[in-house]
């Protein structure tokens, strides 16, 4: 069960989520859709377009929650046919993280659910202190991050 | 809100020892309709239960025993029964004290009920 995270405070958390929820795929990004772990790719530009995609539902599904509900809606499930997303927002004293996880017919959208409960208390356990800008939506040197997260975890930019 | 699954769970629960009856969705392990006393956590209970149901069930086909009919769970503080059908899962929570076999009877009956 092999977990490659940026910082080394994820991985326990993360770990744990993935060996107790038997998701095929779990991603931990920033809401400007920076890599911070991943869990089942391959491919460095494969986890670069799911943070893309995944930062871009976080905020389609946050501002539709504001129109129609007054707050954004912090949670998405879509099943497909064989396999199911969910993508969640994971609160921490450190910052605010989306997480997306993939999962088939050896979990479900309940354990997968109550597993991420967990992951996100782990996670804010294991969180140090606060990093100032953790939320910034795109920062000055918004590139380079990305592709130096993508190297740590690929060991290539 | 009342659900049309309100009345089975409600006789559920009127057996001695009931503690808690939920319907969950085996595929998803959500709960579909539950009756839950203060502080129960259902949805921890539905998600792990479906998970135990449908593995029971995997198990007894790769072993060529047929259906799963009733499982049972025996723990110190009480006991977890679960029956389903065609995707849906009956769970009941009891007491170490209560009549199991009662339970079961009603549990199996209520199962076959389901629409």
């Amino acid at each position: 069960m092999s977990v490659r995270v940026v910082e080394p405070w994820i991985e326990a958390p993360l770990k744990r989520f993935v060996d107790d929820a038997r998701v095929t795929i779990a991603l931990l990004l920033l809401p400007s859709g920076q890599v911070l772990a991943e869990h089942g790719f391959t491919r460095s530009l494969d986890v670069a377009a799911a943070c893309a995609l995944a930062a871009a539902i976080h905020a389609s599904g946050g501002e539709l929650g504001r129109m129609l509900d007054g707050r954004p809606f912090s949670g998405l499930h879509h099943a497909g046919q064989d396999r199911q997303i969910f993508l969640g927002e994971a609160r921490t004293p450190r910052g605010t993280y989306i997480f997306l996880t993939v999962f088939d017919q050896e979990s479900s959208l309940g354990l997968v659910r109550l597993y991420f409960d967990e992951f996100v208390a782990n996670l804010s356990a294991a969180a140090p202190a606060s990093q100032a800008g953790s939320d910034a939506v795109l920062g000055e040197n918004f590139e380079r991050d990305l592709n130096r997260n993508l190297a740590a975890l690929f060991g290539r930019a | 809100m009342s659900s049309p699954f309100q009345d089975m769970l409600a006789s559920l629960m009127r057996l001695r020892g009931v503690a808690a009856t939920m319907l969950v969705d085996e595929h998803e392990g959500m709960i579909i309709d539950s009756i839950l006393q203060i502080g129960q956590d259902g949805s921890r209970v539905a998600a792990l239960a479906a998970s135990l149901h449908r593995k029971a069930r995997l198990s007894s086909d790769a072993a060529g025993l047929g259906a799963v009919s009733f499982l049972q769970l025996e723990a110190t503080g009480g006991r977890i029964c679960a029956a389903g059908r065609d995707g849906m899962v009956l769970v009941v929570i009891a007491a170490p004290g209560a009549n199991i076999g009662l339970v079961r009877v009603e549990l199996l009956k209520a199962v076959r009920e389901l629409p």
